[in-house]
């Protein structure tokens, strides 16, 4: 029977590499909790990994099963796994913008086409967040004009727009301030007491010593396989 | 390969293809009838693709409309009168630049400039991944990227043809007037040409818009989409969807015409 406090599960799930750039895994099982935070510290030289992907469904593993909410994402239907993914959001490792939307766009984007909440009211809640991360105002360009550095920023508050069930950071850090690294770690808090999920991917030293995610579980990436840290 | 494997393949490739953008129409039509598809950002997308094929195109299809009415127009005046057939100028012009020049120059005109620029944009999205970015938060690219893009080709379309239509007759009937082979009073030139509209030109004003225009929203579409990754491959999915769509118009406009004396 399904643990209702589980909103991730990856079960044996073993997949080879789907590109060169990224590795591939091997036997993980690891599980998330409600309002919990998964850790995992990458492999220098292996930061490149799908979990992010298999957890959104996007990818099929060869062998085992990813369960978002109790469902394996290879169970469903593709409205049900857009619905799924609709309570996800994600820090992208890649360039994660539509470019011929705006930057306010692509920060509403998500929760206007899944909640059907007012347009202004996304808005106002996305400047909010802008502002506690230092964003005022949010640029009104396309991404492809702004700079990479507030890019990553902004990556950030469209990861906090709306209420997801588990949000997903592959190297948030990366291409960030040193500055308002601190603020994010800060946001992931509260949003995980809201019990929010969290898969955080990291090669970065900060996430390693920092005091405010001691509760995180840890997980150490060890060749294809993961391991509690 | 033999000749007889060679044509087989082809026919079989054919085929499948002709599937594929079968069920993408489908599927465009059948996502569009559905009222929880039309999300807030597809109404955006869907608004803002009839704007670029629709409304931006007003001036470019009224300047080739007004150049066809000139040349048609006049000379179907001149030769009927001279012909002692007058009373046929409203049939005439209707099957000619209702029916069969307004919608064919306006389905060349919308492929050449929107579906182009619509097969590279999405071309463009899925080599930089963000078509996977999409995924990634739940939306659908069939029904974020293809069917309001497909929608509104086909709407635009249709208006536009409707705007030749307008544009084409009233430039003939001015430059007639002005050559002196016009029928004279402007209402004797709309009643014979609105008089004479049948259910069947109805039928086929619609049908040589809004199926070919949402063809050509879905061949550009899978064109775009059926890019690989290598932004080489951008300008031959262009290529494709120019070859592919007017091919395509040309085969609706031939069976509805047909269709139409049988």
């Amino acid at each position: 029977m399904h643990d209702s406090k589980v909103i991730l599960e990856f079960k044996g799930v073993t997949i080879r590499s789907v590109s060169s750039q990224v590795c591939g895994l091997s036997c993980i099982d690891l599980s998330l909790h409600r309002g919990e935070i998964a850790l995992i510290d990458l492999e220098e030289g292996r930061e490149h990994t799908p979990l992010a992907a298999l957890a959104q469904g996007l990818l099929s593993p060869d062998q085992g099963y990813v369960f978002f909410d109790g469902e394996d994402w290879a169970q469903m239907g593709a409205t049900r796994q857009s619905q799924n993914r609709g309570r996800t959001r994600r820090v992208f490792e890649h360039y994660g913008w539509i470019s011929n939307l705006d930057v306010m766009e692509n920060l509403c984007l998500s929760e206007c086409y899944h909640s059907g909440r007012d347009l202004k009211d996304v808005q106002q809640e996305a400047c909010g967040l802008a502002q506690r991360f230092g964003i005022d105002p949010i640029p009104d360009a396309r991404p492809t004009r702004v700079h990479n550095m507030m890019l990553r920023k902004l990556e950030w508050v469209r990861a906090f727009v709306g209420t997801p069930d588990l949000i997903i950071l592959e190297r948030p850090f990366f291409g960030a301030p040193k500055a308002d690294c601190q603020k994010l770690i800060e946001v992931v808090g509260e949003a995980t007491q809201r019990g929010v999920s969290v898969l955080w991917c990291s090669d970065d030293v900060r996430t390693k010593e920092c005091r405010e995610l001691a509760n995180a579980r840890r997980f150490r990436m060890d060749g294809e396989k993961i391991a509690a840290a | 390969m033999s000749f007889l494997a060679s044509t087989g393949k082809g026919a079989i490739d054919l085929y499948n293809r002709l599937c594929r953008l079968a069920s993408l129409g489908t599927a465009v039509v059948s996502l569009a009838l559905r009222p929880s598809s039309w999300a807030l950002p597809t109404r955006v997308i869907l608004a803002r693709q009839i704007v670029f094929t629709g409304y931006d195109a007003i001036g470019f299809v009224a300047v080739v409309a007004l150049l066809a009415g000139i040349s048609v127009v006049v000379q179907a005046q001149v030769w009927m009168g001279r012909l002692g057939q007058s009373e046929l100028l409203g049939p005439l012009l209707v099957t000619v630049i209702i029916r069969e020049v307004g919608p064919l120059l306006v389905n060349f005109i919308v492929i050449g400039r929107s579906a182009t620029a619509m097969a590279a944009e999405l071309a463009g999205m899925k080599v930089r991944r963000e078509v996977d970015v999409l995924d990634a938060q739940g939306l659908d690219p069939m029904v974020f990227l293809v069917m309001p893009r497909a929608i509104a080709m086909s709407l635009s379309v249709f208006g536009l043809a409707i705007l030749f239509g307008v544009f084409a007759l009233g430039s003939g009937y001015l430059f007639g007037a002005f050559l002196g082979t016009g029928p004279g009073d402007p209402r004797v030139f709309v009643l014979s040409v609105v008089g004479v509209v049948t259910p069947a030109d109805v039928f086929n004003v619609l049908a040589k818009t809004l199926l070919p225009g949402l063809l050509t929203g879905v061949i550009a579409a899978n064109e775009g989409l059926s890019v690989e990754g290598v932004a080489t491959d951008i300008p031959q999915a262009v290529t494709k969807t120019v070859v592919r769509a007017n091919l395509a118009v040309l085969v609706v406009m031939v069976i509805v015409s047909v269709l139409t004396y049988i």
